[in-house]
């Protein structure tokens, strides 16, 4: 038995409302002279349609987060975009949001383009009330009266199940599961076309993870955002996302539907992640992966998996293998896998 | 609540600690000494000739009292725990008959107001600055302010007090360098008297205010600088919440959380600059006459302009604590 | 040591210009052991000479050279900033690194009276101290004074620090190979804590020699010992701003300020060279 992959239910020919074309995000310091430059994001392209949850996977330090982060725009120094674009249908024609004028980015930030961040510990103002966080965030966006907002809030609160009380409240006098649901709808309430939700139920229980992800789901449902969902968890893609891209040492390796991922995995590095995944019933032991994850600082040359892989020839060490469709909507970076494509 | 106040109550500890530790060191060091400190203080006093015999013994029984040279050690430290409970330090020596407690009383006044104000604006306008320099990095102006708050912090009070003196009183002397109002006027709540108070403070009030601003703006700036990394502001700015917003309630309103712990921890230290400030000014507050009656041999005077000196600042440090709360809401719960 | 000397030296503008104060305050020092006359000898020279080519610094008007007055003035002056911050840095070691590693109620305890003696206002209690001492009063005893005085923030800096490592991996690694509370202290800790205890002493001289430069203005130390606080202290006994003869106390200030603008610096850029956020700071001259 694969782990349970739900269809995906946004339509196949829904028109994208996120391209990433070739992106190359560096990280540049100079601390009492000692430089470093990481490549964390290497020439990414993708596209995410409208009412999709495009997942993306990949270990810590594969680059997820500084992809999110160009993404998002959330670039300050030692984060530099060195190359490629991001367009949003909602802010076409600029290339990115740090290329775009800051009226026009503070007029689709949380309209348009809302964040679920990373560790819900600290996202929220410590020493000011949950609802202020509302009134910042959103009111400028919302309008009309004080009081019809408070009333949306509350309502949107009742969404994710919080009490209106919640409002009152300091974070550090919430749970995890509290704050994490309080964040959410923060997030959703000024109902955004896109959501980018950074590793949002890592920090908690099984239980509560659970009960967030589908809180996720039926809002993304109700208001037809589209979901730019970043996890690790394997087990997570599978329960909440449409789509799949696989992103390994800061280039994506496969991407493809996530049945499909699930299914049939091409690239040899999607192959280990699915194997590795714990399955009921099963106790032959997993394969481990000898190494680990190149150095960003130095990476290899050629594929930056082929140190590790199993299926590397001598072309994998000199040539970047590029993206192409082995198969219809299913896209994967490999020599092995893309000979027949190739010839 | 009980959060609140347990709180509450750990301050309180904290304070009557600070208050038993130093009346404590004053006790130790005035018991150090290998020389009877009362024949000595007597003998300076009567050298300057025509003091009743009267005066003298009233005198010599006090300071045995504070002294504590009477009766077995238990009692003499009771006894010196009595005296200063009572805030009586007995007549001054060096302004018989008046008592110690109404020469502090007549000094007092002007050192907290001094400090208050000064430690206030000090503080206010360096964290206000501080932090507009972390926020906007670039700004060539807050840069300027950085290096000139890197070269006025570390001078010690006297030398600045004593630049201002030069230049105000030698080289373009166009401030009272001296006093806390004008002798010839009457000290009453006339617009002339109030006016001539505020003169006379710029000076006093300038010196202590250049030093401390230097320290608050250094602090805030970088703490301002590592308060812009966290979460909740990154998150804000990801949001489109307006920068100016970000900066006063998401950004300063942290980083003033530690600056407020660190006015209660400098307050001593502060004080020591007041002391010496108001020397170089001839300010009439505790500092002159502390320093006054250690010329003037003035055993009492001394003992309580210390121990007053004691007891206010952990009055102040104690004030601050309790109004943590305000500004950090966390400290109820843990 | 010397790549970090190097370093800093190369890299930071602060640390270059503390370096370049403090080797000017610090030659003039040295310069004390060639002074052709003795520290305490009055009227050696005509008094109140203005600068000249004879005298660089002028004379005083109690007939001594500045300049060689003040070469021995900045040597003990430095030396009673060494000293203390020396004999307090044991007592900041030992209680911050007790406080942090071992926690609980013996934490809680050490840091109420650190924080008493970090609130107490020191200088009253000195000016006591000399009222009851009076003359007996010596360089070193004032130096023992202030140490017992002088430990109490940098304590809570050190603890601070030693309990962030406490919860790192090593530390348990250690704890777990049998190694005593003394030998972790010492072999693991130690040497996290050595760029602390620098920044610190630097800080530390900063604060002990204004305070003693505030003292010896007021006449309340050992006055016949040559110090930067007794130059100022017998110039405005002669009443020297009001009579023209600046330089007695102009050259003095200047070079006290040089030494706490450097020593200051000095603290700074170590400071900023163990916080790992500043790198951020600094990206801006990267590329």
């Amino acid at each position: 038995m694969r782990a349970n992959v739900q269809q995906p239910h946004a339509p196949q020919d829904a028109q994208p409302i996120l391209w990433v074309r070739d992106l190359q995000a560096h990280y540049r310091t100079s601390h009492f002279g000692v430089r470093r430059g990481v490549k964390a994001v290497d020439g990414v392209s993708f596209a995410v349609r409208r009412g999709e949850i495009y997942g993306l996977a990949g270990e810590s330090s594969s680059g997820k987060t500084t992809l999110i982060k160009s993404i998002a725009g959330a670039i300050r120094p030692p984060l530099e975009i060195v190359g490629g674009s991001v367009e949003f249908a909602f802010l076409p024609g600029y290339g990115g949001l740090h290329r775009a004028p800051p009226v026009d980015v503070a007029r689709i930030r949380w309209r348009h383009l809302s964040y679920i961040m990373q560790g819900s510990m600290n996202v929220l103002n410590p020493v000011r009330r949950v609802e202020s966080a509302f009134v910042d965030f959103a009111y400028p966006h919302i309008g009309g009266s004080r009081k019809q907002f408070e009333q949306q809030v509350v309502a949107h609160l009742a969404r994710v199940r919080l009490d209106p009380s919640v409002l009152a409240a300091f974070p550090h006098e919430l749970s995890g599961g509290m704050r994490q649901r309080a964040t959410l709808a923060l997030a959703t309430i000024c109902r955004p076309d896109f959501i980018i939700a950074d590793e949002p139920t890592t920090a908690l229980d099984v239980v509560v993870q659970k009960e967030v992800l589908g809180m996720i789901r039926s809002i993304q449902r109700e208001t037809g955002s589209s979901v730019l969902f970043v996890t690790h968890d394997m087990g997570v893609h599978a329960h909440i996302t449409d789509r799949l891209a696989i992103m390994y040492a800061g280039r994506l390796v496969e991407e493809a539907a996530t049945a499909e991922i699930f299914r049939n995995p091409l690239h040899p590095y999607t192959r280990h992640l699915i194997s590795s995944l714990p399955r009921i019933g099963d106790d032959t032991p997993r394969e481990g992966l000898g190494g680990s994850p190149p150095n960003l600082a130095d990476p290899p040359p050629g594929c930056r998996f082929h140190p590790r892989c199993p299926l590397a020839t001598e072309i994998c060490k000199r040539e970047v293998p590029a993206m192409l469709e082995a198969d219809t909507g299913h896209r994967v970076a490999c020599f092995a896998v893309n000979q027949g494509a190739r010839a | 609540m009980s959060g609140y106040l347990a709180y509450v109550g750990r301050r309180l500890g904290q304070f009557l600690l600070v208050v038993f530790i130093g009346v404590n060191i004053a006790y130790v060091v005035t018991h150090a000494s290998p020389i009877d400190p009362v024949e000595q203080s007597i003998s300076a006093v009567t050298s300057f000739g025509n003091t009743s015999p009267g005066a003298i013994e009233q005198m010599r029984n006090s300071l045995r009292e504070l002294y504590g040279l009477s009766g077995t050690p238990v009692e003499q430290y009771l006894l010196f725990w009595k005296r200063i409970l009572r805030a009586d330090f007995g007549p001054s020596m060096s302004a018989f008959p008046t008592p110690v407690g109404t020469l502090i009383g007549r000094a007092l006044p002007w050192t907290a107001g001094l400090l208050a104000v000064s430690t206030i604006v000090a503080w206010g306008l360096g964290n206000l600055l501080g932090g507009l320099a972390g926020y906007y990095r670039q700004s060539r102006g807050l840069k300027l302010m950085g290096v000139i708050a890197m070269g006025l912090h570390p001078i010690p009070y006297y030398i600045l007090a004593m630049l201002l003196l030069i230049v105000f009183g030698f080289l373009w002397p166009v401030l009272p360098i001296s006093g806390g109002s004008a002798m010839n006027l009457p000290q009453t709540w006339t617009p002339e008297f109030v006016l001539s108070v505020l003169q006379h403070a710029i000076l006093p009030a300038l010196s202590l205010i250049l030093i401390g601003m230097g320290s608050w703006f250094l602090g805030m700036r970088s703490l301002v600088s590592n308060v812009l990394a966290e979460d909740f502001v990154v998150y804000a700015e990801l949001a489109g919440v307006r920068s100016w917003r970000i900066l006063t309630s998401y950004v300063m309103r942290n980083a003033l959380v530690p600056q407020v712990t660190g006015l209660a921890m400098s307050l001593g230290g502060i004080f020591n600059g007041a002391v010496i400030t108001e020397k170089v000014f001839g300010y009439p507050g505790l500092g002159s006459l502390l320093v006054d009656a250690v010329y003037a041999g003035d055993y009492g005077l001394v003992l309580g302009v210390t121990t007053i000196s004691i007891l206010g600042v952990s009055i102040g440090v104690l004030a601050i604590d309790l109004l943590y709360p305000l500004l950090d809401p966390r400290v109820k719960v843990s | 040591m010397a790549i970090l000397l190097r370093d800093l030296l190369r890299h930071s503008p602060e640390f270059r210009i503390g370096a370049v104060l403090l080797a000017f305050v610090l030659l003039l020092s040295v310069l004390a052991s060639f002074s052709p006359y003795p520290p305490e000898s009055v009227y050696v020279v005509p008094p109140d000479v203005p600068p000249s080519l004879t005298y660089w610094f002028g004379t005083t008007s109690r007939g001594q050279d500045v300049f060689w007055q003040l070469s021995f003035a900045i040597r003990n002056t430095l030396l009673f900033g060494c000293t203390v911050a020396l004999i307090s840095r044991l007592f900041a070691l030992v209680i911050g690194l007790i406080s942090g590693y071992k926690g609980g109620w013996i934490d809680r305890a050490l840091m109420s009276v650190n924080d008493t003696f970090i609130v107490i206002p020191l200088l009253p209690i000195l000016v006591l101290f000399y009222f009851v001492m009076r003359d007996r009063i010596s360089w070193l005893m004032l130096a023992l004074i202030m140490a017992c005085f002088g430990w109490a923030y940098d304590a809570r800096l050190i603890r601070s620090v030693v309990m962030s490592l406490k919860a790192r991996e090593f530390t348990q690694t250690s704890l777990f190979s049998g190694m005593s509370t003394r030998q972790i202290l010492t072999e693991e800790h130690l040497p996290y804590v050595m760029p602390i205890v620098f920044s610190t002493t630097m800080n530390n001289m900063v604060w002990s020699i204004g305070l003693e430069v505030t003292l010896a203005v007021l006449g309340f130390t050992d006055i016949n010992t040559p110090t930067i606080g007794g130059m100022i202290y017998w110039a405005n006994q002669h009443t020297a701003m009001v009579a023209g003869i600046w330089w007695w106390i102009a050259f003095p200030t200047i070079t006290v300020v040089m030494a706490f603008i450097g020593l200051f610096l000095l603290a700074l850029s170590a400071n900023a060279y163990i916080d790992p956020r500043s790198r951020l700071w600094s990206v801006g001259e990267a590329s």
